[in-house]
């Protein structure tokens, strides 16, 4: 394919330009925004998880010099959500978790806002609550949402009657009951993951100016500007085009948190009463951890049939995904997760039910990894309980499985194709010296690997617009939260236009201007938008020939573009700068804006889990080297191999980048961070208890990108950023096996749990 | 309301401040130097750290009529307009940038480890950034970045 092909800028790792602002401190994001005239707004919160709000006084509230309007949810007839809509700007006649909005203050500043909340008055009375998944998806569990049935889903949400199961993902694949029958072992195995929080260190926050006419400006860290402007529109009964959506210029982190109504619905609820001045909502972190979104706890039961010599012959898995109070992302978390809940793996029979069920909790929705993180932890924890119990070595029996070019997708039926696990698995064995090296006393090493289907079929567009003066902007609806989407753009467009890139720009997006793009999630950019801005590029490319051949009077296909200069490629004394072309051409014989759209066509899926196949997986594999103390349970990550499959690498070093923070973000989730919560408290609900990795914790880490090139990706490129955290958790737990022979099935991984492990075994200290 | 003169990148400042007001407040509000981030208010992100008196502190922790008299320097003052300070350099040149919202805060804590201890270790820098979270690098970049102008 493009291998061999030599580039200007792809493949290379150019700076990026955003990185000149932010380490002036010049970068602009929305708490750095501000607009004439603007107010505050903040938001009381409920104490209850489950109650019914009998009343709200906000009399004595309004009386505060400086409060301009308070809101309550009885005033806001609208419920909003992406794909099964049910949660209402705030909380309408019950409040679902603590931590929900119950009613919002606007002031002429934060502090008068904030000592407002104080004097409204709330009686409620207490219902009973439902925190735990399993408990709640029983029949005869009290309902969170009794109205559940009168919802309007999307055709691929199934909701389970007079329940509180809001989505049933169903499928099974060959015959599971035959495959057990047949296997010489059976493994059956529960494990649980905990929530997490995204802890962007930026908080989520909106400025909302609404007019008179319903005219909705919105200026917000949102991910996915079109995604909220449809989301907003729907919600309000509105036509879309009278919501506009205008990016921050950057987002100070995301991994799916910024990707719902948060801070925007605060904004929106009260800009709706109180017209023609913005108002701003910006999160505390505390309501980034109890009000904002967290990643789905879930219950995992995963059974499975194996012959005698090691080939898994069946597999069922049934899990329960607390998506707590609101759907938010929850059906597509849970559909994703059904899709990969069998692992990347030829297995001939599988069954997947996924449970996902509405809990008194906090809102759980996208995160990093996206069901990866929970469904990896049972299948990969599972393999190496297999492989122990056979006798057989971890690595092989993956490499005997893994899903390979020209296999079926048992999942997704179709035929795979640019799957690079089989070589990030070798990868990372090369590294680690997987045969061969000998670990110390205590020591011990772990290997899992994973897969995640990239959101599709979904379109994305861009324009690319050559100035006068032969700079290019790109117009592009895709976010710079972090991840390097910005150079990777303008690095595709760079390299089709033969411009330098310091020449090609990235606007903010802004739905007025910037055209339509499904959403910066799914590590979708790089293929969808990439895709996109090069065709917009090719077409603009086009543009500038044809102008340049009416001025040097030569026929279009004769001409090139090379250094920023249209070349003859018959006669080399033709040349022009490509700036000289379009200023000798504006106003007069035409201008340059190409266009592009690019749209996975793909054939339609098996069933419904995604309306079509499955365009790129993501993949990956990790191995791991510890040394655990078997007195105080404490595990020493030595080092860390992490192999990403990127397809094409377009800047290698933001690979790199991506790998490197995706291991800190597992880790977290593996090891420290440890949300407690108590009837739907959140507990720790602050950096000072909620223990994120920090540099000291960090372990020595040796990334490896591995390139499968796809046929459709631009040059062969794929996403890759948002699974690097996810194999990181089970790899740890089997490197934990491996040193000191216990099995750890619910995460984190705390000292706590290792050496009651321990003790249980008649080991460690006892306390 | 209280007036303070508060001594910031070298510029003296009269300001009518609230006595409860954190520095990272007036910075941002009052001065609109919006290059120092706000990223939990509590004291335990390190996104708001500055320099005062050549000590990297938390400016969401200590209140504005407290550094009256002090040198207070921000990002905005590390290096003089139109240029950039070595660390800054480095940080663009390693990848150490990704949202770039811790980005001020530790670049503050590496400037004034630095200025403390020209040839730290690696061990060093971790300890001097310890405080500074960030959420997206992985931390690898950002130690290879300030070790990288320790060498220099
Ligand atoms: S904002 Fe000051 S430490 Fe987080
Ligand atoms: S670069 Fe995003 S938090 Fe550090």
């Amino acid at each position: 394919m493009n291998s061999n092909q030599s580039f200007i800028t792809v493949g290379k790792s150019p700076l990026r330009a955003d990185a000149r602002d932010k380490v002036r401190g010049k970068g602009i994001y929305i708490d750095d925004m501000r607009l004439p005239g603007m107010l505050y707004g903040k938001v009381l919160r409920s104490q209850y998880a489950h109650a019914r709000i009998l009343m709200i006084d906000t009399s004595e509230a309004e009386r505060l010099p400086g409060i301009i309007g308070i809101v309550t949810g009885e005033e806001l007839p609208f419920i909003h959500g992406e794909s099964f809509p049910d949660e209402p700007l705030l909380a309408r006649g019950k409040v679902r978790y603590m931590g929900e909005g119950v009613a919002a203050v606007a002031a002429v500043d934060e502090e008068t806002a904030e000592k407002a909340l104080g004097l409204i008055k709330v009686e409620y009375e207490e219902l009973p609550a439902l925190f735990d998944p399993v408990a709640a998806a029983a029949p005869g569990a009290v309902r969170i949402h009794e109205e559940m049935e009168s919802y309007k889903g999307k055709p691929l949400v199934r909701p389970v009657k007079g329940t509180n199961i809001l989505n049933h993902v169903q499928f099974e694949r060959g015959d599971v009951n035959q495959g057990f029958a047949q296997a010489d072992h059976i493994f059956e195995d529960t494990f649980t993951t905990p929530a997490q929080q995204h802890c962007s260190i930026e908080p989520h926050g909106s400025i909302c100016l609404i007019d008179k006419d319903d005219n909705i400006s919105l200026w917000t860290n949102n991910d996915s500007p079109y995604r909220c402007r449809i989301e907003i529109a729907d919600a309000l009964h509105i036509p879309m085009t009278k919501v506009r959506i205008i990016s921050a210029p950057y987002t100070g982190g995301n991994f799916g948190g910024k990707g719902g109504l948060k801070a925007e619905a605060c904004a929106i609820a009260l800009a709706w009463k109180i017209r023609n001045v913005p108002i701003k909502v910006l999160y505390t972190r505390e309501e980034e951890f109890c009000s904002s979104i967290i990643r789905h706890p879930s219950v995992i039961k995963i059974k499975t049939g194996v012959k005698n010599g090691g080939t898994i012959l069946a597999r069922e898995v049934t899990t329960y995904w607390a998506t707590g109070a609101y759907a938010e992302k929850g059906p597509t978390v849970s559909r994703f997760g059904g899709i990969s809940s069998a692992g990347p793996y030829n297995i001939p029979n599988v069954k997947i039910n996924g449970y996902l069920v509405y809990t008194n909790t906090p809102v759980a929705g996208a995160m990093r990894g996206y069901s990866g993180p929970q469904t990896s932890w049972a299948y990969e924890s599972q393999m190496d309980i297999i492989a122990a119990k056979l006798g057989l070595d971890p690595l092989e029996l993956r490499l005997r499985h893994v899903y390979q070019d020209g296999d079926i997708h048992t999942a997704t039926g179709q035929i795979i194709h640019a799957e690079g696990l089989k070589k990030c698995l070798e990868e990372v064995a090369v590294r680690m010296e997987w045969q061969g090296k000998t670990l110390g006393p205590n020591q011990g090493r772990g290997i899992a690997c994973m897969e995640r289907a990239v959101k599709t079929p979904f379109g994305s567009a861009a324009f690319v617009k050559v100035n006068e003066d032969g700079t290019v902007d790109i117009l592009s609806s895709t976010t710079e939260v972090g991840q390097g989407s910005e150079t990777i753009l303008r690095q595709i467009v760079a390299e089709e236009l033969g411009v330098p890139l310091n020449a090609v720009r990235k606007a903010t997006p802004d739905t007025a201007y910037t055209p339509y793009d499904a959403s910066t999630t799914s590590s979708r950019s790089t293929f969808h938008m990439g895709n996109a801005v090069k065709i917009a590029a090719a077409d603009a490319r086009q543009q500038i020939l044809q102008l340049a051949g009416k001025l040097l009077s030569t026929d279009p296909v004769n001409l090139t573009l090379a250094d920023g200069k249209v070349l003859d490629k018959e006669n080399p004394v033709k040349v022009m700068p490509i700036a000289a072309v379009l200023g000798q051409s504006y106003g007069s014989s035409g201008t340059v804006l190409g266009r592009g759209y690019y749209f996975p066509e793909m054939p339609e899926g098996q069933e419904t889990y995604f309306s079509s196949q499955v365009v790129f997986w993501l993949l990956g594999a990790h191995g791991i080297e510890v040394e655990v103390n078997r007195r105080t349970g404490e595990v020493k990550i030595l080092k860390v191999y992490a192999a990403h499959d990127a397809g094409k690498a377009i800047h290698p070093d933001n690979v790199k980048g991506q790998i490197l923070g995706g291991i800190s973000m597992g880790l977290g989730y593996a090891a420290y961070e440890n949300y407690e919560f108590k009837e739907g408290n959140v507990l720790n609900p602050s950096f000072l208890s909620y223990k994120l990795p920090t540099a000291v914790d960090m372990p020595g880490v040796v990334p490896v990108i591995v390139e499968q090139e796809h046929q459709d990706g631009p040059y062969g490129a794929k996403g890759v950023g948002e699974t690097t955290n996810v194999p990181l958790p089970p790899a740890l737990a089997n490197a934990i096996y491996n040193a000191v022979g216990i099995r750890i099935k619910s995460l984190p991984i705390t000292p706590d749990k290792v050496l009651a492990a321990m003790q249980e075994r008649g080991e460690g200290e006892s306390q | 309301m209280e007036r303070i003169t508060l001594n910031v990148n070298g510029q003296s400042h009269q300001l009518n401040i609230k006595v409860n007001e954190t520095l990272l407040d007036v910075l941002r509000e009052q001065l609109g130097l919006f290059g120092t981030k706000k990223g939990c208010d509590s004291g335990a992100c390190g996104a708001c750290t500055v320099i005062i008196d050549g000590e990297p502190a938390l400016s969401c922790m200590i209140l504005a009529v407290r550094c009256q008299g002090r040198e207070i320097l921000t990002i905005e003052g590390l290096a003089p307009e139109g240029e950039l300070h070595p660390l800054q350099e480095s940080a663009i040149e390693h990848g150490a940038v990704q949202c770039g919202f811790c980005t001020p805060g530790w670049l503050m804590s590496a400037k004034a480890l630095l200025d403390e201890n020209p040839a730290p270790s690696r061990r060093e820098v971790q300890a001097a950034i310890a405080g500074n979270l960030c959420r997206c690098t992985g931390y690898k970049q950002i130690e290879d970045a300030i070790l990288a102008v320790a060498k220099k």
